[in-house]
């Protein structure tokens, strides 16, 4: 008789879970593709709420790599996108893919090191910080893991007009994501581009115990540029255009960049408002 | 190493505060897991039953390849499966991408397998006397098969855990089919791999404990059905 | 449509394990109501051919008629009512009130269901309050064993197999099955076919006594079959030996390690014919009687000679067992030609 006690039990307690727990909301759904680093400041969580109330429309997004995002574009699986790629934005809007692309904000990427700087690179700019790395063969780690960070950092050698150094012994590729990378530089006392939200949180974890600091930061080569760009209609017939259109209007709008710039990531600003 | 202590305290933490998106994580493993098993012991043991027991010349081939489909990586499936439900594809028009359905069918590809491979084995290992037995007092085919299937109950048992342990722990079909939809479609692993992967292993641990006290609790209530 | 009132008939029933032969039988009767025997080595084909007549498996070629009809695995003229009990004891994963209850429970036969199993359990000895709830596994070998033969019972089957239904058990449960398989036959007229290594009570209950040997039937019961291998001794004669010097002759065998079967009207006994006598025989063999039992059916006396390393057994009737003044322990010859046997 214990037996079929217990077999209800557990048939009660399942049957519960489906009612008790939020599952699919009647009303207008929207469905984004954004990139891991986004999703993971928490910003999205933050506006998301606000932008319901505002709009009656619930966003619901998956949070994949850059590239996995315009493909998912492409395959007509979500409806809009946030990412921070505009040279691939913008041959994406060329073939067709994306249309309406409407920049919202930005932030950036530092190149940080060793609180000492052994290579002495502190406060210079970007050029002038690479070579100088390059020549003294100082320790660089790479995410190396083709995602839009790392693109991103392949872009600053190219910009700097130093050949990335691919095979040298001093350049890491770890493969991994940007926390990882972090900490391999910090155990190797090296150097490395990180983006700053990231920064903030390993700051904010490590606390005192930090070994790395802020080098090199404010070139306009280092800016991150968000926008939001729907997904073409003409490449795919079912997709919620209109309301894409909608939510990257809420993004461009006064509201929303005022929610944006009172964002704070463990009490440090991130983003940067900049729709036109 | 310290996230593991302080791991372990937020997971008491989330459980006993009633943490909405803990449960709703929770909730949707546990839909997903037991929607998939359901279908695979349904199919998967008759179909076991079918390989262990008749005597057929692909026999050995069959088992060969459904032994096989044991090793398939679970983010392989999930790329399969993606590419049959992504709007472009052969089922793109039922919506079932980013939805648990879409999960469910993905992990019914990775239990079947299992409850089949481990179901034959249980029915060969089946004593002779037993058909002899039933055929002795009268038993008619489906009588045979019903009666077998439950005299070797213990072994089917032991085939449903394994199964069942094995999707509810999996992360690839639940990722790449899923998207870790928070609210939606975010189980309690693809939830563990997001703090992870934000660099928030003590948040990881504490969803990991979560889920083995689940699996803990499903196995006690498993071990109540065992006699001896 | 009964041929001859037999409720079997076996018609060139070949039967192979794998790609072994392990059946030939060219024609086999059992009659209804009657209890038959079967006896023979390991290994030479009781078991499967009790299985074939429970119509578990069907013969790899050849027909099995059942009361006139040809039937198979499965069919409804002889599921329940053809049972066989297996050699090593056996139940069912569920309590021996579910175990005896099965066969009726499939068959939707559930009128009064408490007071048959009752009495199925009482044929077998085994008290209802304390054995019905038990589980399957806490039972003895011979416990388990007679809930299984009752489980049988209860079906009132029209035929009951039984596969050496006495080996596996102890003492008193092997007297309350042998005593339960008569009661069968006694209250429903069941057709008993049992194969046993117990010739005692074989024959002092059986009709007829059928002697298997590598699948083949001998329908008259223990016969003397004797092993190779053969040594020429010249022409048309071969021999072997027999324990110490003696030597055993016989004609030219198809093979060097033949069977030969001593044709038992060929065998004589003569434990006082003079020398001259016995000198017409090419094989004269002295041996001593172990063992004499008396037969049922035909108040033969079956009488075992021992014989160097072999045993022979023979028919003898009262009388002659009388005017010879045979009895266990006596000294005899056996005597018969090269001739008197056939190849196997």
């Amino acid at each position: 008789m214990r037996k079929r006690t217990v077999i209800k039990t557990c048939l009660v307690f399942l049957a519960s879970l489906y009612f008790f727990c939020p599952g699919a909301r009647a009303g207008e759904t929207l469905m984004m593709a954004t990139t891991t680093s986004t999703d993971n400041t928490g910003l999205l969580e933050y506006l998301e709420p606000e932008f319901e109330k505002d709009t009656g429309i619930d966003l619901k997004w998956t949070a994949t790599g850059t590239g996995k995002a315009l493909e998912l574009g492409r395959r007509c699986d979500v409806d809009v996108l946030l990412v921070h790629a505009p040279s691939a934005e913008k041959d994406y809007i060329k073939n067709g893919y994306g249309k309406n692309r409407t920049q919202v904000m930005y932030n950036d990427f530092v190149i940080i090191g060793p609180g000492n700087d052994p290579a002495g690179i502190k406060g210079k700019d970007i050029r002038q910080a690479l070579e100088r790395l390059k020549s003294l063969n100082s320790l660089f780690v790479s995410r190396g893991d083709d995602s839009g960070t790392n693109k991103k950092e392949l872009l600053l050698w190219e910009k700097s007009g130093v050949e990335v150094p691919e095979r040298a012994e001093w350049y890491l590729q770890t493969g991994q994501g940007m926390l990882s990378t972090i900490n391999v530089a910090e155990e190797r006392k090296g150097y490395t581009m990180t983006d700053r939200g990231t920064y903030i949180k390993y700051r904010s974890d490590k606390g005192d115990s930090a070994g790395l600091a802020v080098m090199v930061e404010g070139d306009a080569v280092l800016m991150n540029q968000y926008s939001v760009i729907a997904v073409n209609p003409d490449n795919c017939p079912g997709s919620k255009y209109d309301r894409a259109v909608r939510f990257a209007d809420w993004m461009a709008g006064e509201r929303a960049r005022n929610l944006i710039g009172d964002f704070r990531l463990l009490g440090k600003k991130l983003f940067i408002p900049n729709a036109r | 190493m310290d996230f593991l202590l302080s791991g372990f305290l937020k997971a008491l933490d989330l459980l006993i505060t009633l943490d909405s998106s803990t449960w709703s994580a929770v909730a949707a493993s546990l839909k997903v897991s037991t929607i998939s098993m359901l279908i695979s012991l349904a199919a998967g043991l008759p179909l076991g039953f079918a390989l262990g027991y008749f005597d057929f010349r692909a026999r050995r081939f069959i088992r060969t390849c459904v032994d096989t489909l044991l090793s398939l990586p679970t983010v392989f499936i999930g790329l399969v499966v993606y590419a049959f439900i992504t709007s472009r594809g052969p089922l793109g028009e039922f919506g079932l991408l980013f939805t648990l359905t879409g999960i469910a069918i993905g992990q019914v590809i990775l239990a079947l397998p299992i409850v089949v491979a481990l179901t034959a084995s249980t029915v060969e290992n089946m004593d002779n006397r037993l058909r002899l037995t039933l055929m002795s007092l009268g038993a008619g085919k489906r009588d045979l098969v019903v009666t077998c299937l439950w005299e070797v109950r213990y072994g089917l048992l032991a085939a449903a855990v394994t199964a069942y342990g094995r999707v509810m722990t999996e992360v690839g079909i639940s990722m790449m089919v899923g998207g870790n939809i928070k609210w939606h479609t975010r189980t309690i692993t693809t939830a563990i791999a997001l703090e992870t992967g934000k660099g928030m292993f003590a948040n990881g641990i504490a969803l990991g404990l979560v889920l083995i006290t689940i699996a803990f609790a499903v196995n006690i209530s498993v071990s109540f059905l065992r006699q001896r | 449509m009964n041929q001859t009132g037999s409720l079997y008939r076996l018609d060139h029933v070949v039967h192979y394990y794998n790609d072994t032969k392990a059946l030939n039988i060219d024609e086999m009767t059992i009659p209804a109501g009657s209890i038959t025997g079967l006896t023979g080595p390991n290994g030479s084909g009781k078991s499967t051919l009790l299985k074939l007549l429970a119509f578990v498996s069907a013969p790899t070629s050849g027909n099995i008629y059942f009361k006139g009809r040809r039937e198979y695995p499965f069919s409804s003229r002889s599921r329940s009512r053809v049972t066989l009990l297996t050699q090593e004891p056996y139940l069912l994963k569920r309590s021996v009130y579910d175990n005896i209850a099965y066969g009726l429970k499939i068959r939707k036969d559930t009128k009064q269901l408490d007071d048959r199993v009752r009495n199925a359990l009482a044929t077998v000895g085994l008290p209802y309050g304390e054995f019905a709830f038990r589980k399957w596994h806490q039972l003895s070998g011979g416990e388990t064993q007679r809930a299984a033969m009752a489980a049988r019972l209860i079906l009132e089957p029209e035929v009951l197999l039984l596969d050496e239904p006495t080996a596996s058990v102890d003492a008193d449960s092997a007297k309350l099955i042998r005593d339960a398989s008569l009661k069968a036959r006694e209250f429903f007229g069941t057709t008993l076919v049992i194969a046993s290594h117990d010739w005692h009570w074989l024959y002092e209950i059986c009709d007829n006594l059928l002697y298997l040997f590598k699948g083949m039937v001998f329908s008259s019961g223990m016969e003397n079959i004797i092993s190779g291998p053969w040594e020429k001794q010249g022409e048309d004669l071969y021999a072997r030996k027999i324990g110490g010097e003696g030597k055993l002759f016989v004609n030219t065998p198809p093979a060097e390690d033949s069977h030969a079967l001593v044709r038992k009207k060929d065998l004589h006994i003569n434990p006082h014919a003079s020398g001259k006598e016995r000198e017409n025989f090419d094989n004269r063999l002295e041996g001593v009687i172990t063992r004499m039992i008396l037969e049922k059916a035909g108040m033969e006396i079956i009488t075992s000679v021992m014989i160097g390393d072999l045993f022979f057994t023979l028919r003898l009737s009262g009388q002659e067992v009388r005017s010879l003044r045979l009895y266990p322990g006596a000294k005899v010859v056996i005597c018969f030609q090269k001739d008197a046997v056939q190849w196997l």
